[in-house]
């Protein structure tokens, strides 16, 4: 561990590759090879500018590279969507806990994304079918404002629906002509027979509004609050669980989190504000 | 234990201003303020009745600090030794809890330990309770009892110095010629300062009326109105977690020097509309009310049930300081009443 945690580790930015009007990924190098695991996030430092939190997009088998998808929301995105290549970064992390993968073993994971909320749950997914014969099923369900939103469209459309093992479907909030899939928030598309529930993991990542009524959905057809993962996302600066802006009750989502069962912080007020 | 005792205070102090920096309180309107102790300009060190009127915490976790440097490392300024003259039992508690955050937490922080590891404690007992002073309400006694250096008793004809650590025993050693033996009545007349304070405490704040059940009042308010009640005299100046010993809220900025790049450490208060607020806009204490509550359960629960201990001391800085007549004593003792009355009500059922 680094022995000054505010210490980022310097990195470049290679390249830059548009998602959606309003999304990016960015594929950064570190100088030394960086290791995380899937669910974690790192504070992304754009030099003299400021730094912000980001869920890694890549699989954690990748080391001396990282891809991490960024949607245009704030002061720090908005300068890290004007970057071109070459752009010198910093990386501090990786913070938190992630995705308890070891514990999926054998079961059906069933992913719930929306949005921007697919870039975490795309290193998951990378990382679930590196070893897809350990699980039994990855389904996955995921939504969009428009077919034009959805990120990762190439091997969203493409590749990823042809792996053994893997279910996918999407959907549209708003559907354009040619647009041939389901229509409707994600939580629409979400049916008791998508899993064998008794045997499932549900895991959710998105904006707060969708993640909450996809849990209550979830719990609605039988899963249990230990069993659904959510990926939190709260204003977390300092990473080690200090500076106080992530708190969830007792939580700071940066160190205890970002992932958590809803199980583990349904008692606290305003967990989706 | 080791103890000692001197008759005057300036040339023990001299000595320790001559080895490191020393800061000592001096008196500023009515409160107590840090100056740099200067043995050549002659003024005497004051001995101060209760704690200083500005946190502790300032000499471990300065305002605003450079964090890192990069991309490249560049010499920064070492720490140098120093030493707090007066510092009370409500300080060494905020110490306490700071230590748990900043330097038993597995991620450490690298320039709190050293300061801390540089800092010489001489502490001092308190007497005359000011106003605002509940530390009694946390079990706290009016006399340091653990984390010095060095602890200085006030009585007739001089001073007992007692050492609390290895530095502090060998701080006496090394200055023998510095002190004689304490006159035995000395001893007993420190008890009886100390427990003649205690009582004074005890008396001052016998009307406060809260009791271990803080975190069972404060949990029990998560619907009470008192904090829209409080809320409505905020100015939302944050003197109160800016002046808190324990409230240990930062947050990291960047900025460019000459030729390099810089992540600097700034104090935050979580009474700052936009503190939660993330990128997107969402914000779970957008109202001076929630940000009221989340301060208090911060303080009463949730640190509790992460550390084992209140993040509060009971020192009353805050209720000195806020502009708005916010009274933390008076809304943990609505806290309690609702508390009790709901209890009444139970059993009456």
């Amino acid at each position: 561990m680094n022995e000054n945690p505010y210490q980022p580790l310097n990195a470049e930015i290679v390249d830059i590759i548009d998602e959606s009007p309003t999304i990016k990924s960015f594929v950064v190098v570190p100088e030394t090879p960086f290791k995380f695991e899937t669910g974690q996030f790192v504070e992304l430092t754009l030099p003299g500018e400021g730094e912000a939190p980001f869920t890694p997009s890549s699989s954690p088998s990748e080391t001396d590279r990282m891809e991490i998808t960024i949607m245009k929301a704030g002061r720090v995105t908005a300068l890290l969507h004007d970057c071109t290549t070459g752009q010198k970064v910093g990386i501090r992390g990786p913070f938190g806990t992630g995705y308890p993968v070891d514990e999926f073993a054998g079961k059906e994971v069933y992913i719930v994304g929306g949005g921007v909320g697919l870039a975490p749950i795309r290193s998951l997914f990378l990382t679930l079918v590196d070893r897809i014969k350990d699980f039994k099923s990855v389904v996955c369900r995921y939504g969009a404002r428009t077919p034009e939103d959805f990120i990762y469209k190439k091997a969203l459309f493409g590749a990823w629906q042809k792996i053994d093992g893997v279910d996918i479907e999407l959907t549209v909030d708003n559907a354009d002509g040619k647009w041939q899939g389901r229509k409707g928030v994600v939580t629409t598309i979400l049916e008791p027979a998508d899993v064998d529930i008794k045997n499932a993991v549900a895991v959710v990542c998105g904006p707060p509004i969708m993640m909450k009524f996809a849990t209550f959905k979830l719990l609605e057809i039988g899963f249990g609050p230990e069993k659904i993962y959510l990926s939190m996302e709260k204003n977390m600066s300092c990473g080690i669980g200090k500076c106080g802006h992530c708190m969830i009750g007792k939580f700071y989502v940066c160190k205890d989190g970002p992932v958590f069962t809803y199980e583990q912080i349904k008692g606290y007020s305003k967990i989706w504000d | 234990m080791k103890t000692v005792f001197t008759s005057k205070l300036e040339p023990f102090l001299n000595t320790v201003a001559e080895q490191m920096e020393l800061y000592v309180p001096k008196k500023v309107g009515d409160h107590f303020a840090y100056t740099k102790h200067d043995p050549a300009a002659h003024i005497e060190a004051e001995f101060n009745n209760i704690r200083t009127c500005t946190p502790v915490k300032e000499f471990l976790f300065p305002f605003r600090e450079l964090a890192a440097v990069f991309p490249k490392s560049v010499e920064t300024e070492k720490v140098e030794p120093f030493a707090v003259f007066g510092l009370k039992e409500c300080d060494l508690r905020s110490i306490e809890i700071l230590d748990k955050v900043f330097r038993e937490e597995d991620f450490k922080d690298p320039s709190y330990i050293e300061r801390r590891e540089k800092m010489f404690i001489i502490a001092s007992d308190c007497f005359d309770p000011g106003e605002s002073c509940f530390c009694n309400a946390f079990d706290a006694k009016a006399y340091p009892t653990a984390g010095f250096d060095l602890n200085v008793s006030k009585v007739t004809g001089g001073f007992v110095i007692e050492a609390g650590s290895d530095k502090g025993r060998e701080f006496i050693e090394k200055h023998s010629q510095l002190f004689t033996e304490v006159p035995e009545a000395a001893m007993a007349e420190r008890e009886q300062i100390r427990a003649g304070t205690q009582q004074q405490l005890e008396t001052n704040n016998a009307e406060l009326g809260f009791d271990a059940s803080v975190k069972q009042a404060v949990l029990n308010g998560e619907e009470s109105d008192v904090f829209d009640v409080e809320a409505k005299r905020c100015i939302e100046c944050q003197a109160c977690t800016r002046i808190c010993p324990t409230c240990h809220c930062f947050y990291l900025y960047d900025t460019t020097r000459e030729d390099y790049f810089a992540k600097m450490k700034m104090w935050d208060s979580c009474m700052r509309m936009a503190y939660a607020e993330v990128a997107g806009g969402a914000n779970p204490n957008r109202l001076i009310a929630e940000r009221l509550k989340h301060r208090l359960m911060h303080k009463f629960v949730h640190f509790l049930d992460r550390y084992g201990m209140d993040m509060c001391v009971g020192c009353g800085r805050c209720v000195d300081a806020d502009a708005g007549g916010i009274d933390i004593r008076q809304m943990l003792r609505t806290l309690n009443e609702e508390l009790k009355d709901k209890k009444k009500a139970k059993a009456a059922k």
